[in-house]
């Protein structure tokens, strides 16, 4: 159809002259063919030099254009120098000579509520980020016959139908390297925190194909998250994926922020991605970071509430292509997606603007596509891949408890096992407010040390039977002794799982908690005294008997002698204790 | 033939044809991006030259104009024994590490349901050493079997059990069909065969959940194919894993409106039956030979009036219900005794001892489920002394529902137990009868048979 209606329009501020007229006519003809004519057309809106559309192709001439190809070659240039850029500037001004090039320009035929239709720009790809007036920046959602369909990630206010796009020809994607630890940045890579440019080493799309299950080696690595409750029941594995899932208010993101400091000095990388989330949160996320010296080995993706919903749509895909650069080196990452809620409701807002249309809950039909290709990308890589990991603590919020919502239950579906915090708990003072019953990790007892399975052994099955009877008899008067016992018991254990904020435990104190309920060494001291107990055991063992401590670190394993010296601490440390 | 690409969207594209070669509905085409191929189908004829198609892969880096290449042909697969111990991808193609020798025989994925006149249902009980199911929803053999559940109640750990019970047991072949389920459970599972041989008898193939919608909407039909043959060609009686067939719908569902349908009820596709009758009615067995097919299925937001989980209802022989209030309270396999059915618990096909004592333990714990609100209000001491007593027993027959399985050894600790329906029979039996009633609620928890509760108890003393 195009080629039929082949011809080039010149645009002109003053008319060019014969012989120029014949030169420009000689250079459209051996570029597009003998068979283009040349039209001109007087522009009075144009101060000076001309433009040329032929097709998709357009060639700028005029002084605006010129001094963005200068200012764009200064910027190359003292992006690589390293101390005094005055005489490579110098040089490069004297050396540069304009050129002319042909650039392709579409036009947006509709604007309105961050989706954009544009005419033209026939090779545009899928994905592909376009260049709006006033830099704003977009990227093809869909291709349809005489128009594509745009997501804008800026305001689009200087955006306006009529106006031009250009093409970048880079599919949509994330600047990586290892200048970003320590940093915060938007869902495009760019940093939000002021502390200069950073430099990458890679852009990786932000959509890319998970590894394929040849690649994959099971989980078996513990990631500790030094919180009991946790890496006792429900352990994470490195390459797993583990929901913490809860209503507002319960302690969603501090798990994960501990988790963050728990990673202190174990060589691994934490990508903290917010999502939708209240600016001033992720602020004070990155001072706790800071202030326990954990930020040099984490990065924060924000995209916050204030961002528009494609910035929100793309920031979890951008931190997982982060992730993945450093995974592919070896790494063992941690990434945690603050909250995946916010995500689906900005995928919604998307997809009903773009007139998709509405299934369950109003959301489009590929809302679980979008996050299980997300989570997907999660994976213990293995050995002949270089072995790296990505862990992925994805948070979901539920209202009013309600778990088989339907966002909760597809991100469910998708992970290795799910968190439930609780408000009841999370009041009664059971913090953090794990709901043993419904909490489960599927990758589990293969990520943990030896140690900590034998310590841990049947604690979640007597815990949720605990529960179970404890709501049975709740109003049993006459409760046989062997009930009264069983009851007793799991009180204490529920008092042991208390644990505060930014207090992770190490490997050796779980181990010591573990082995004193299972051994029942609680069982005369006030439900109320059990932490301040415990943590005298610890105190004490770390004193009298430091190589013990250090064996179970180290080793990961629990012989019978240990268990009896632990034992034993426990006694000294009860008899010290008022009995009831 | 070649076209070319005119529209794009999600995960279908139009693409026009020179007037006459028109590819045909479900026939292959493919496209090259960046130098790799990438297939899709013909959904749909739009015009004399316009052809709506669903890939089978990622739209990332496709533009307008793209060339695509007709073949003439719709998706075939490998089938026969060469294929028993790999595993493969929708296309047919190993994801193992080694290639799909070309010399085998492929069939295409697109076939009729066998007809009327070679139907042979069957009436004869699979054991599966699970003692609740056996007891209260014996699975036939040759039947189809749904295992419903919500997210995380436990669903593929009960079905990679049966695999193991099963499949380990059984001497003909098997398929193992994972549709848009987790990458990391098809390592698992793989790693797992491996070690315990069975996969020289399998045939395993994948369309995970990371895959695009077309991928998922196929891979049922990839692994039936290779099922049917080994039923049609070489007679055997065949096992058909499904994991999940829930999957299929949904991605299904996912195409359906970008293909230009009007959305149906909770926005899945107007073909939502058809789609599912036409993959159903293919799993059935023939006088050539059977398939045993189990199949997983996912229940969203735990509503099973959900019109994915009711459709697939109609189709089933036996339904297993797994259910989030029974995995709350730690008893695995989380088995609803009460809504879990089988077709063929009747009394001429499973005999007199095993349906008297399966209506007994329904009955109990139906009794139990009515008493529970009256206890919550007034305590146990208002309940009349036979009441107390089918309570008592109630809690005893649910711990003993629990029973340790060989897949989940690594979260539990516990090792597994296989139970002979003989068994779970004489154990039940003696519950029911209140022989058992003297030993503490504890000792009938995750445990095999009754003498295990015995034991439990008396080291207990």
């Amino acid at each position: 159809m195009e080629n039929n209606s082949k011809s080039a329009v010149l645009y002109y501020s003053v008319r060019p002259n014969k012989e120029q007229e014949k030169s420009l006519l000689d250079f459209v003809k051996s570029k597009y063919g003998d068979d283009c004519a040349l039209k001109l057309v007087s522009d009075i809106s144009m101060k000076d030099g001309f433009r040329l559309v032929c097709g998709n192709d357009t060639y700028n001439w005029n002084k605006k254009s010129r001094y963005e190809q200068l200012k764009k070659r200064i910027n190359e240039i003292s992006a690589s120098a390293d101390g005094n850029i005055i005489p490579l500037i110098r040089e490069s001004v004297e050396n540069w000579v304009p050129s002319v090039y042909a650039e392709q320009v579409g036009t947006v035929i509709s604007v309105g509520d961050g989706i954009a239709t544009v005419s033209g720009l026939d090779e545009a790809f899928l994905g592909e980020i376009l260049i709006f007036n006033g830099n704003v920046r977009g990227m093809v959602l869909s291709l349809s016959e005489d128009k594509l369909g745009c997501v804008l990630f800026d305001s689009d206010g200087v955006v306006g139908s009529g106006s031009s796009v250009m093409r970048t020809g880079k599919i949509a994607g994330m600047p990586c390297g290892e200048g970003f630890l320590g940093r915060c940045v938007d869902a495009l890579g760019f940093p939000i925190d002021e502390k200069g440019k950073i430099e990458a080493k890679d852009y990786r799309p932000i959509e890319s194909p998970a590894p394929e299950i040849k690649d994959r080696q099971s989980v078996n690595t513990p990631l500790e998250t030094g919180i009991l409750v946790i890496d006792s029941m429900f352990p994470i594995g490195r390459g797993q994926r583990e929901l913490i899932i809860g209503d507002r208010q319960t302690g969603k993101t501090s798990i994960a922020v501990d988790t963050i400091i728990n990673q202190k000095n174990k060589n691994v990388i934490c990508v903290y991605v917010a999502v939708g989330q209240k600016a001033s949160s992720v602020k004070s996320v990155y001072e706790t970071l800071e202030k326990h010296g954990a930020m040099d080995y984490t990065v924060i993706v924000c995209a916050s509430a204030a961002d528009s919903a494609s910035m929100q749509y793309i920031a979890p895909y951008a931190g997982c292509a982060l992730a993945e650069y450093f995974m592919n080196k070896s790494e063992d990452v941690l990434i945690i997606y603050d909250d995946l809620s916010k995500h689906a409701v900005a995928y919604r807002s998307i997809s009903l603007l773009l007139g998709r249309s509405p299934g369950r809950e109003a959301y489009p039909g590929d809302v679980f596509y979008m996050h299980s290709r997300l989570l997907e990308r999660s994976a213990r890589l293995s050995e002949e891949k270089g072995g790296g990991s990505m862990t992925a603590l994805p948070i979901v919020e539920t209202k009013a408890g309600d778990v088989s919502a339907y966002i909760p239950t597809n991100i469910i579906s998708i992970t290795d096992g799910q968190l439930f915090l609780e408000t009841d708990l999370f009041y009664s003072g059971q913090r953090p407010a794990v709901n043993i019953g419904l909490s489960v990790s599927r990758v589990g007892g293969d990520a943990q040390t030896k140690a900590m399975k034998q310590a841990t052994a049947t604690l979640r099955l007597d815990l949720a039977q605990y529960r179970e009877m404890e709501i049975f008899t709740q109003f049993s008067s006459d409760l046989d002794d062997a009930t009264k016992e069983q009851l007793k018991h799991g009180q204490r254990l529920m008092a042991m799982l208390r644990q505060k904020q930014c207090a992770p435990l190490s490997h050796h104190a779980k181990i010591i908690y573990l082995v004193c309920a299972k051994e029942k060494c609680m069982k005369n001291i006030q439900t109320d005294d059990v932490g301040k107990f415990l943590c005298d055991v610890v105190v004490f063992a770390e004193k009298e008997h430091n190589d013990l401590c250090e064996r179970i670190d180290k080793s990961g394993t629990l012989t019978d002698d240990d268990r009896l010296i632990i034992t034993e601490i426990a006694e000294k440390v009860v008899n010290g204790y008022v009995e009831y | 033939m070649t076209g070319n690409i005119v529209r794009l969207e999600g995960s279908v594209c139009d693409v026009e044809f020179a007037k006459g070669a028109l590819p045909k509905i479900n026939e292959a085409l493919i496209i090259k991006i960046n130098d790799k191929q990438t297939v899709m189908e013909v959904a749909l004829h739009i015009s004399e030259t316009r052809v709506r198609c669903i890939l089978l892969g990622q739209g990332d880096g496709i533009s307008r104009g793209m060339a695509v290449e007709s073949t003439g042909n719709t998706i075939t697969v490998p089938v026969g024994e060469k294929i028993l111990g790999r595993m493969m991808n929708v296309l047919g193609e190993g994801i193992d590490g080694m290639p799909v020798d070309k010399s085998i025989p492929r069939r295409s994925i697109h076939r009729k349901a066998p007809g009327f006149a070679k139907l042979n249902p069957s009436v004869e009980i699979l054991e599966t050493g699970i003692k609740v199911i056996d007891l209260l929803a014996p699975y036939p053999k040759g039947g189809k079997i749904g295992l419903f559940g919500g997210a995380g109640v436990g669903k593929t750990v009960l079905i990679q059990e049966l695999i193991h019970n099963i499949a380990s047991e059984h001497g003909g072949y098997s398929v193992f069909a994972g549709v848009g389920e987790r990458s990391r459970e098809g390592n698992d599972l793989w790693s797992e065969m491996k070690a315990s041989g069975v996969i020289d008898k399998t045939a395993l193939v994948f369309g995970q959940m990371n895959e695009s919608p077309g991928v998922r909407m196929r891979v049922a039909l990839s692994g039936l194919t290779m099922a049917e043959y080994f039923r049609d060609k070489e007679h055997k009686d065949v096992l058909f894993f499904i994991d999940n067939i829930f999957r299929f719908v949904q991605a299904g569902s996912e195409v359906s409106t970008v293909l230009g349908r009007m959305p149906s009820a909770v926005g899945y596709q107007p073909t939502l039956a058809e789609d599912m009758g036409s993959l159903q009615e293919r799993i059935t067995s023939t006088k050539d030979g059977s398939i045993t097919s189990v199949q997983a299925v996912y229940v969203p937001a735990d509503d099973i009036s959900d019109p994915a989980p009711a459709t697939t209802f109609s189709h089933l022989d036996a339904t297993t219900v797994l259910s989030r209030k029974i995995a709350e309270q730690g008893i695995y396999p989380a088995l609803d005794p009460l809504d879990s059915s089988s077709r063929i618990l009747e009394e001429d096909i499973v005999g007199k001892r095993h349906y008297a004592v399966a209506r007994q333990t329904q009955a109990i714990l139906q009794r139990y489920r009515e008493l529970q609100d009256i206890i919550a209000i007034l305590g146990m001491e208002e309940l009349s002394e036979t009441d107390r007593s089918t309570v008592a027993r109630a809690r005893r027959l649910q711990k003993f529902l629990a029973q340790p399985m060989f897949v989940a050894e690594k979260f539990t600790g516990l090792d597994g137990k296989y139970v002979t329906v003989e068994d779970t029979l004489r154990s039940f039996e003696a519950i029911v009868g209140g022989e058992a009633d003297n030993y503490p609620e504890y000792s009938f928890y995750n445990v095999g048979t009754i003498d295990e509760v015995y034991t439990k108890a008396k080291k207990a003393e």
